[in-house]
């Protein structure tokens, strides 16, 4: 029966988010809640278990103050909860998170299956599964929309550009998912009450031993397009390709239209 | 040795890290190198565009899943020690990039928008969008090589206006990777519901007859969107069913894109559209309050527009 | 003091407003239309464990306390009035008294199927000629071996043409005033009711709404509710709950109308500039975010103290009172800074005006809270 581990970030609800008269992002009210990605990690494990058993932990690694996190991800489904928590957790880079994780999963965590999100709903930077695969040396998939177990491997739909590719992978392994790979349920009443008495693990940074430094340093964080561009183009064709040409310079369309 | 590498597995990709690699390269004064899995005679066309060098990734035979090449890539770059290493960031290549710069310890700009040499410093300062979008983080690296993967379409394609010379050198063939490809499927599906579509085209009143919307239709066909309306359009003229009508009375839409063709652009209506992440507009009257509401806007009548778009996006 | 929700309460909040976006928003505008029950919306709040929020889990509840109750309908009640007040009437007006003064049996029976969201419950006490005057109503239930039989008819009972069991009330003793009406538990299959057509309402109108007729409907004596006598104190007991779920519900429409108002005016331009910078506007909007704090926080007051164990009545009143009133005065607003595109139908503020005016009048008018409130006061 397959131990899967679910990894989870406590993000900033970005629909609270507000531009600040200065072009800085105003932070002052926003409400955190579980990266939406990682709610289909966590929900992916759960239908694994109702098809093949096993346990599912959430893990994370934050501030303290993600303790409403953990009991989120319990009330989704986790059997028990590993919060990896410290105030020197605030910002960490994907390097970083994925390296904490890699200690803790190796050393404390068995484990079968690593669910992740394709990538956080806050930076969106989509490193860490793939990096914690390699911390761990395990196989990676990622941008999987289908997945199953069957006689011990691991078989997945992985999105690429071109379309699909069903892969297999011995177990341990770790994947990373898409949004349309399910839905994930709602936690009802019960299922919140409920995760109030599910035990949960908290780890320390002095429990740790790596190191954990940086590699990056951000210069700057400041709020983008709140306001529209406003900017007018003609009509002759020279100034259509241009107007096509902002918009592909955006990431609004691909290199070939859509 | 220095240098910038660039890595794509896509023809297209490689060409468009080439134009931002060799601005960067240039700036720095060092060398460009891309690394690809191309055969040789492919590979010396990436000199006229700005290689000085082409490290070809040999053929898998057995199992193509790239990411096999993760070691042999690292090896390479543990050698040469590259200043900077770009790759696109294709499906493929978003996880490939992670994976070697955990390998190699270092720090990666995930879906870098923009990258540049800071003047003073040398140091490379990258930028991406946080936050779905709402903020912009500009960042640096401080272990080598500084990574970014940066998103298909971000760059032009290089010209080709290079010399056309330099070395290709093919690197040892990896063993295969631990996930084995089975199958591969190359259709893609397109869903129809235009509250989750990526790309939403708006029609309004500025269509005369129902007739004209295949215009709209070719339109979205060619952005792979879907189609949505203003209230006139679904209540009074019947030419779209209700369920796709945008506004305060009717969907919120969020896509990527939103063009609104022949939109005035009234509250009713901008209301719905608010949460795109760009929007456009193209209508004739250059005072429609659609255009306070959209980042680019194209002031002409719809039925000359939307050919020439068409037209050059087919192109 | 402490105004801090717990983190479950925070997070079955953000749970609701999910569900709500989702499955309420998308069909809030349909079902007003067309005064359509959402049963599948109910389906899937019983699987929730929605429908029983405050009902100990030995009966088929969640187990979860009142002020996490009034927080769901609030949320529910910002997509939808009628959905949040659809489930308020099952909890508050049919599940609560069966709690508080059903014995194990009744419990076993009607509650834990109710709780579950097996069936939604109705609370059947107002009748044609008796509305806030209680005292005049004319249905009977007279003894007869081990049954009792109605007759009689109600009206204006709420989830009337959906339920599946009704609290109804009776005389069993007229001649007692006060101690004479008994509280009885009518399952909708019971012989002898007949449930009307639901009425078409100026608002609410997805929350349905009907006459009960009972002619000769015969129930078993162990469905009589609490003693006999018992029914005036039951109802009023019932009510004090059930004004907690209105101001909910209020406080929800209120919620919403602000939500509405504000994006409104940050958006629509006059004069070349949004209307929020229009102090006329921003000063609407001031007061509607102020009547809203405050209404909530007696609505919670109210919740607390019933979770504390303490006397809530008058709370519960005035959080009603003030919270209603609020909406409809705040909803009012909200249509006119949306000026004509708010008297369209198909705006959302249209809707919450028309949904507003039912909180000031249903279980217990704004003259009825005085009443209470100023018996209480005046005491």
């Amino acid at each position: 029966m397959p131990e899967m581990i679910a990894c989870f970030k406590w993000v900033i609800d970005e629909a609270y988010i507000r531009r600040g008269p200065e072009g800085e992002l105003d932070l002052s009210s926003v409400n955190y809640k579980i990266s939406e990605y990682d709610r289909n990690a966590i929900e992916e494990a759960v239908r694994l278990r109702e098809a093949h058993g096993g346990s599912v932990i959430p893990v994370t690694v934050a501030a303290p103050e993600a303790a409403k996190g953990v009991k989120d991800a319990l009330s989704r489904g986790g059997d028990r909860a590993f919060f990896i928590a410290d105030e020197a957790f605030h910002d960490l880079e994907p390097s970083q998170t994925a390296a904490v994780l890699a200690e803790v999963i190796r050393s404390r965590i068995p484990h079968d299956l690593i669910l992740c999100g394709e990538g956080s709903g806050d930076l969106y930077a989509q490193q860490v599964g793939p990096r914690l695969a390699e911390h761990l040396e395990i196989p990676c998939i990622s941008f999987v929309q289908k997945l199953s177990i069957e006689q011990g491997r691991l078989i997945a739909e992985r999105k690429v550009e071109e379309g699909l590719e069903v892969v297999a992978a011995p177990l341990p392994a770790l994947v990373t998912v898409l949004p349309d790979i399910n839905v994930p349920r709602i936690p009802g009443v019960k299922d919140t009450l409920a995760a109030a008495k599910k035990p949960f693990v908290t780890v320390k940074r002095d429990e740790l031993s790596g190191k954990y430094e940086a590699h990056l340093a951000t210069l700057l964080v400041r709020a983008t397009q709140m306001e529209r561009q406003c900017e007018r183009f003609g009509t002759q064709p020279e100034d259509v390709a241009r107007f096509l040409e902002s918009l592909r310079k955006k990431g609004a369309i691909g290199q070939k239209g859509g | 040795m220095a240098g910038v590498w660039i890595f794509s597995e896509r023809y297209e990709q490689l060409l468009e890290l080439l134009n931002a690699g060799r601005r960067l390269a240039r700036s720095m004064g060092t060398k460009l190198s891309a690394m690809s899995q191309l055969d040789p005679e492919k590979a010396a066309t990436l000199f006229s565009h700005g290689a000085d060098a082409v490290l070809v990734l040999p053929p898998l035979s057995e199992n193509p899943s790239l990411d096999a090449f993760i070691p042999v890539i690292v090896a390479e770059v543990r050698k040469e020690d590259p200043d900077v290493f770009l790759l696109s960031a294709t499906l493929r290549g978003r996880e490939l990039a992670a994976r070697i710069a955990a390998r190699l310890n270092t720090g990666l700009c995930g879906n870098c928008i923009a990258l540049e040499i800071d003047r003073d410093d040398g140091a490379l300062r990258m930028e991406r969008l946080v936050y779905g979008g709402a903020g912009l983080q500009a960042v640096t690296c401080s272990s080598r090589p500084a990574m970014a993967s940066i998103p298909p379409g971000t760059f032009e394609p290089a010209p080709a206006d290079g010399e056309g010379k330099g070395v290709v050198r093919t690197l040892p063939a990896p063993p295969p990777s631990a996930v084995q490809i089975i199958e591969r499927k190359t259709k893609t599906s397109r869903g129809t519901d235009i509250a989750e579509a990526r790309v939403v085209i708006g029609v309004g009143r500025g269509f005369e007859k129902e007739e004209d919307l295949h215009l709209a239709g070719e339109l979205a066909e060619a952005l792979g969107g879907e189609i949505g309306c203003t209230r006139p359009i679904s209540a009074e003229l019947h030419w779209l069913p209700e369920e796709v009508c945008i506004g305060l009375s009717g969907l919120q839409v969020k896509p990527d894109l939103y063009v609104g063709l022949g939109i005035s652009g009234q509250i009713q209506h901008a209301t719905g559209i608010r949460s795109s992440k760009w929007i456009c507009a193209v209508n004739k009257d250059e005072n429609a309050p659609i255009f306070a509401v959209a980042d680019f806007g194209i002031v002409g009548d719809l039925y000359d527009v939307i050919p020439k778009l068409i037209a050059a996006l087919k192109n | 003091m402490d105004f801090k929700l717990s983190e479950e309460q925070e997070l079955i909040r953000s749970n609701m407003r999910e569900f709500a976006a989702k499955h309420v928003d998308p069909i809030a505008a349909e079902i007003d239309e067309n005064s359509r029950h959402p049963a599948e919306v109910f389906q899937k709040l019983a699987e929730g464990n929605w429908l029983g929020i405050p009902i100990p889990q030995e009966y088929g509840g969640a187990g979860a306390d009142r002020l996490t109750h009034v927080i769901a309908v609030e949320e529910l009640s910002r997509s939808c009035a009628s959905t949040g007040f659809t489930l308020s009437a099952h909890v508050d007006l049919a599940c609560t008294p069966i709690l508080l003064f059903g014995n194990d049996q009744q419990k076993a029976k009607f509650l834990t199927p109710m709780a579950k969201g097996e069936n939604l419950g109705a609370f059947a006490l107002t009748e044609p000629g008796a509305g806030t005057d209680v005292m005049a109503a004319t249905t009977t239930a007279a003894l007869d071996g081990n049954d009792y039989v109605i007759n009689g008819s109600k009206t204006f009972t709420s989830n009337g043409p959906v339920a599946g069991t009704y609290v109804a009330f009776a005389w069993t003793d007229k001649e007692a005033g006060r101690k004479g009406m008994s509280a009885f538990i009518v399952p909708r299959d019971t012989p002898g009711l007949r449930v009307g057509e639901h009425f078409k309402k100026m608002g609410l109108r997805a929350s349905q709404t009907s006459e009960m007729i009972f002619k000769d409907c015969r129930i078993p004596k162990e469905n009589l509710l609490g003693q006999p006598g018992q029914g005036v104190q039951i109802a009023m007991t019932t009510f004090d709950h059930g004004r907690m779920g209105i101001a909910a519900q209020s406080i929800g429409i209120l919620q919403a109308a602000l939500d509405e108002a504000v994006q409104y005016s940050k958006e629509r331009i006059q004069f070349g500039t949004p209307i929020a910078r229009h102090q006329a506007i921003a000063w609407m909007i001031a007061d509607m975010a102020t009547d809203l704090a405050a209404a909530r926080f007696l609505a919670y007051y109210a919740a607390w103290l019933k979770d504390q164990k303490q006397p809530f009545s008058k709370e519960a009143a005035m959080a009603k009172l003030f919270a209603s009133e609020a909406a409809m005065k705040h909803t009012t607003k909200a249509v006119q800074i949306h000026g004509g595109y708010g008297y369209i139908k198909g705006a959302k503020v249209e809707r919450l005006m028309r949904d507003a005016k039912i909180t000031e009048i249903y279980e217990g008018t704004s003259e009825a809270q005085r009443m209470v409130i100023s018996g209480n006061v005046l005491r």
